[in-house]
């Protein structure tokens, strides 16, 4: 029969996380210093067992957080978190072909968004030249990044695993709100309004910058360490008959990103 | 039989005596970790063994990579599991965690001979046999990584490419390393 420290500790475990981090703020910090941060999250309704699952941290680093979190959670009691037991030792993640193949086109997606203080600088929305320029970005972000990667996560990848699960709640959220950047973007350029554009185009890039990093540190790891291998060979197989099926276009995109650099 | 033939160890004129003194000291001048003497009858440790029947994941006849045809039924969009010869020995699990649901075959990549069939036979695996992907399961003794090497030339040679996962196997049983290469 389960003792009392072990119920303690079940309880945390099971708890959703912004509901912790809104009565312990310690919480937050104590996660932020493991490189978690939940505390920025809009959701916020993942249980602390699978933000802890999810990632992977060094089984000691995993052990010190989790006691840290105890002696907030439960001043009152001498709680000692014992190494969890699992299948395989985290290390730098290495993706399966298929999630590697997203990576890489992420790297395309961080360029182009490491860019965008520079068009900024450069492109006049009072000008032709200036709107070709933001609208050519534009067209970057909806062909590239939304319809050609975005679809291979939504469409494909996601499908694989449970709607409702909130990690990937929030990584479509991410989706959507870039979404809505970017037609702002364009409404701002049709209106000649260049603080509109300013505004939305470099909260898209913060936004994407942040969301990336997540999907590549935390979500995709997470994701291989679930697929089976049957699953990955799948997967490779469908993205492979997408890359078929949009031909030179990613390509192309690809090539205006560098173009656009080595201006 | 020209397989089995092409299958033939190359043991003689090693001449290790294994086991004894003049092994251990002549191995140490040669340093091939693969033939190394060690014995871990003494180490205190006894491993748990499973109570029970263990049910074999065996789906296919035959295995050994001289004698299967690429293209057989079992290979046909399969995932594959391409053993060097020692894994199965030395991996307790090796049925129900790795072989399950999976099609084999079984190679030495340093005592078999014959091994420019091997590459072909893969080849064929992701071109006509349409393999959904290859896991190389090796032992950590640098001669095993040869297999890794023969898959990853049939790859490169192919015109399908298949996710290709390599994982080695410690001479303790443990797994040292899993992960994807590159498509």
């Amino acid at each position: 029969m389960a003792g009392e420290k072990e119920i303690a500790v079940g309880n945390m475990l099971n708890r959703p996380i912004k509901g912790l981090i809104d009565e312990y703020p310690q919480v937050g910090r104590i996660l932020d210093e493991y490189g978690i941060g939940c505390v920025a999250c809009s959701v916020g309704t993942c249980l602390l067992k699978d933000i802890v699952g999810i990632h992977n941290l060094a089984p000691e680093a995993e052990q010190k957080m989790m006691t840290l979190l105890a002696q907030v959670i439960h001043p009152d009691r001498d709680i000692r978190i014992p190494l969890r037991e699992r299948k395989n030792a985290p290390a730098a993640p290495t993706y399966s072909p298929p999630i590697r193949k997203l990576v890489e086109e992420h790297n395309w997606i961080k360029r182009w968004a490491a860019l965008i203080p520079a068009v900024l600088e450069r492109a006049d929305v009072a000008t032709d030249e200036g709107r070709a320029l933001l609208l050519a970005g534009v067209d970057f972000i909806r062909s590239y990044a939304d319809k050609y990667h975005h679809a291979k996560e939504e469409d494909i990848l996601f499908k694989y695993f449970d709607s409702d699960l909130d990690v990937v709640r929030v990584m479509l959220a991410d989706h959507a709100a870039a979404r809505a950047h970017v037609r702002a973007v364009v409404e701002g350029v049709e209106r000649r309004d260049a603080a509109t554009v300013r505004e939305h185009l470099l909260a898209y890039a913060d936004l994407l910058k942040e969301h990336i990093e997540k999907e590549d540190e935390i979500l995709y790891p997470w994701m291989d360490r679930q697929l089976s291998d049957r699953q990955v060979g799948e997967l490779y197989a469908r993205f492979a008959a997408l890359d078929e099926e949009f031909g030179e276009t990613p390509r192309r995109q690809e090539r205006f990103v560098q173009d656009l650099a080595a201006r | 039989m020209a397989e089995n033939k092409a299958r033939k160890r190359k043991m003689s004129g090693t001449g290790w005596t294994l086991g004894d003194e003049k092994g251990r000291k002549d191995m140490s001048a040669c340093g091939c970790p693969g033939s190394q003497t060690i014995d871990r009858r003494m180490d205190g440790k006894e491993a748990e063994t499973p109570t029970g029947k263990v049910a074999s994941q065996l789906r296919q006849w035959p295995i050994q990579l001289h004698l299967i045809g690429p293209n057989a039924p079992y290979y046909q969009g399969a995932d594959v599991l391409l053993t060097a010869d020692c894994v199965a020995y030395a991996v307790g699990g090796y049925h129900p965690e790795y072989l399950k649901g999976k099609s084999i075959a079984i190679a030495c990549p340093k005592l078999d001979e014959g091994q420019d069939v091997y590459e072909e036979k893969i080849r064929a695996w992701f071109d006509e046999a349409k393999i959904n992907t290859l896991t190389v399961m090796i032992m950590e003794v640098p001669c095993c990584g040869g297999l890794s090497a023969i898959a990853q030339r049939a790859l490169a040679s192919a015109r399908r490419k298949v996710p290709v996962k390599e994982i080695i196997v410690g001479l303790d049983g443990d797994i040292r390393q899993e992960e994807w290469l590159k498509a």
